[in-house]
């Protein structure tokens, strides 16, 4: 088995698709340390001065209609009743505002989500600290660090493909029936397989998010806009890590399984592709079923918890219906799980397939 | 009837006796693959008893869509038999073909590697799969004359190029038994020839070569023994020359006179012989000796002018068996002994031909 899998290794670093992963890999890590760029710029002096103009052109009118402002907002809040609140001590121009948005590397604590609104809790709404947990954790953000995560959801898919097409270019050359000729033994052929692309796209999803990580920095360091970056973390960003390995570890798995099933690269492509896909966009149709699709949990996994959101709907006190969106908590071990039995259970199918299939 | 002027079948020398009487380097019973599919199921293989002796090149022969890959795939793991048992050294496989694939080799129909990989990665990845030592690829390249174009890629490969490259993967394993699948397929006649010689070099060396084909006439020129299968089912098996002697036994061409044709008729067709009118000659089927017939005819005073022998050959007595053969119908020629099976069918009545190879299985 260990001299199977040596083989196809060196089979797997053999291959050009390996390598066109690769190369896709820098283009999609080059493309996400490009797009750090504008966030981690700081205001320059001209677009500052040109806030500034724009603040005091506002403040003056402010000065001016501001206390009717209020007054307008006041009354409607309190027309509204049962203790609204429509910010209206909020409503004065700040110089932000005018001002291009910018981010940290490490996100502070304004930039990311706030706490819940409403969670469900015991079918009671309530905050939920879960929630909030993980709407404020690190990778929950769309800024700096964690605008980093979709960049990294893309080396999986790589993963995936080079998996896919490990599996399916031997079978669609017929070099299979050859290689069973020289090791009849299925099981071993399949695992050995399946481990290989497993292990053999590690360096790629871990040293493509590593460049990732490492590129963003050095933007971030460059204009000196690193915000807290502490040990804490580091460790974070460490732990994120092996959660990516495993579950880059896990697609490319997914893609031979998937790739002896389906046998043919485009059909294994398009199925996985197209279940992500699905499941992403008609997930708020799906309800509390959402937990269960795959896009989320793959989600949860990496971000070590993933929220969703299902309308509920409850009758007021006069009979009527009110409807309102309730956030829920995906959470890490789940997506971990998740991860795990899909792939377990695609790989023994897969390998039954593969024991009993005539290879013609 | 009177058959003095037949000959009889060739006494094959002792040796080859013994060998096809030894061990057997391959042997199916019953096998039977149906293949399913939404227009309904197709019989592949029906019922197929073979057996191959060690040593030398045996023909396995059929027409297209016989069964003969479909066998070989079962033979090699590839495709699971519905029923049936299939043994190679002894081993029964797919079962225990691990214990026994070190000693096989196999091209089955065309060679599949990877494209995209050199000839020697090609080789290199199944030396190591099989832990042979990376020397061997080389030898094995060499062997086959392809070491000057070894790290060229596979799929730049003409098709003779890639015949040998499939026969020198066959040889990393140094294997006992090699099974060729139509190896000539798409060959020009120098590649047909080189795969020809490759493979009566490889049974000479005492290896057991296996060839499947439906081109006839070059495995006559290598096989020492055959094997004919017809819609999934063996209809004859033995050596070559028994095959042709039985089958065919031949025909000759006498010319006599003009106006000594109907008299000759007579004479011979009353000696129990089979003649034909083909245009100003006679052609007596049958196999009889020309020697015989020209004494026959002579001492009636009828003087051939010509006399012909028309010696059978593989593909008559191919042609004979496989278009007329019927479920069941099974024929042996050779020194072997094959038993009939339980459940096995009576031979079908048989044609001409094949009913003069019927004769020598006892």
């Amino acid at each position: 088995m260990t001299r199977l899998l040596r083989v196809e290794l060196r089979r797997l670093w053999l291959r050009r698709m390996t390598w066109a992963a690769c190369v896709l890999a820098l283009v999609a890590v080059g493309i996400g340390i490009a797009t750090q760029v504008g966030t981690a710029r700081p205001p320059t002096d001209a677009q500052i001065a040109e806030a500034e103009r724009f603040y005091a052109d506002e403040l003056a009118w402010w000065e001016e209609h501001g206390e009717e402002e209020v007054a307008s907002c006041e009354e409607a809040e309190a027309a509204e009743g049962d203790g609204a609140d429509y910010g209206c001590e909020e409503m004065g121009p700040r110089l932000e505002h005018y001002l291009p948005p910018t981010s940290t590397f490490v996100p502070d604590a304004a930039e990311l989500d706030g706490p819940s609104v409403a969670a469900d809790v015991d079918g009671a709404v309530a905050p939920d600290p879960a929630v909030a947990a993980v709407q404020g954790s690190l990778w929950s953000g769309w800024s700096g660090l964690p605008s980093l995560v979709p960049v990294a959801t893309g080396l999986l898919m790589l993963a995936f493909v080079v998996g896919v097409s490990f599996m399916t270019a031997e079978q669609g050359s017929g070099a299979l029936g050859m290689w069973l000729t020289f090791e009849p033994r299925r099981r071993r052929v399949y695992w050995s397989k399946a481990v290989a692309a497993a292990l053999g796209t590690v360096p790629v999803v871990l040293l493509g998010w590593a460049a990732l990580v490492g590129g963003a920095y050095a933007v971030y360091a460059r204009f000196g806009t690193l915000g807290d970056v502490t040990g804490p973390v580091w460790v974070q960003v460490a732990a994120f890590s092996g959660r990516l390995v495993l579950a880059g570890a896990a697609f490319a798995a997914i893609g031979v399984a998937l790739g002896v099933l389906l046998r043919h690269a485009a059909a294994a492509v398009g199925v996985g592709a197209g279940v992500l896909w699905l499941s992403t966009v008609f997930a708020y149709s799906l309800g509390g079923l959402q937990r269960w699709t795959p896009a989320l949990n793959f989600d949860a996994w990496l971000r070590d918890g993933a929220t969703y959101e299902v309308v509920r709907t409850t009758m007021g006190e006069d009979g009527t219906y009110a409807e309102e969106w309730v956030t829920r908590v995906v959470a890490g071990w789940q997506g971990g799980l998740y991860l795990l039995a899909l792939t377990v259970v695609l790989s023994l199918v897969a390998l039954v397939v593969f024991r009993r299939r005539d290879v013609s | 009837m009177n058959q003095w002027w037949i000959d009889g079948p060739a006494t094959p020398p002792p040796e080859e006796v013994a060998a096809l009487d030894g061990e057997l380097a391959i042997e199916t019973h019953g096998l039977r693959k149906t293949y399913r599919s939404v227009r309904g199921r197709a019989v592949c293989v029906e019922g197929l008893d073979l057996e191959v002796p060690v040593g030398g090149v045996h023909g396995f022969l059929g027409p297209n869509g016989s069964g003969k890959t479909t066998t070989i795939r079962m033979l090699l793991g590839l495709v699971r038999p519905d029923r049936g048992t299939a043994r190679i050294f002894g081993h029964e496989v797919p079962k225990r073909l691990p214990d026994v694939v070190g000693r096989v080799g196999a091209i089955v129909e065309s060679p599949k590697f990877f494209p995209a990989f050199s000839a020697r990665s090609n080789l290199r990845l199944l030396a190591d799969a099989i832990g042979a030592p990376r020397g061997r690829v080389d030898a094995v390249l060499e062997e086959v004359g392809l070491a000057g174009r070894a790290r060229d890629r596979y799929k730049g490969y003409s098709l003779g190029m890639k015949q040998r490259l499939a026969i020198a993967a066959t040889l990393l394993k140094d294997p006992d038994l090699l099974i060729f699948d139509e190896p000539t397929n798409g060959l020009d006649p120098a590649g047909i020839r080189e795969i020809r010689r490759t493979m009566r070099g490889l049974a000479d060396r005492g290896r057991t070569v296996l060839v499947s084909s439906h081109i006839l006439g070059e495995v006559e020129q290598i096989a020492d023994t055959v094997s004919i299968v017809a819609r999934g089912r063996l209809v004859a098996s033995g050596r070559v020359a028994d095959l042709i002697g039985a089958g065919g036994r031949g025909s000759v061409r006498v010319r006599v006179a003009p106006d000594d044709l109907i008299i000759a008729t007579s004479l011979l067709e009353t000696g129990g012989l089979t003649v034909r009118r083909e245009h100003d000659a006679l052609v007596v089927d049958g196999g009889p000796d020309p020697a015989a017939l020209n004494r026959a005819l002579g001492e009636r005073g009828v003087w051939a002018r010509e006399l012909v022998p028309q010696q059978a050959d593989l593909e008559s007595v191919f042609l004979g068996l496989t278009q007329h053969e019927a479920p069941g119908g099974r024929t042996h020629a050779g020194g072997r002994r094959r038993g009939r099976r339980r459940g096995a069918q009576p031979a079908e009545p048989t044609p001409p031909e094949t009913g003069a190879t019927q004769e020598v299985a006892r």
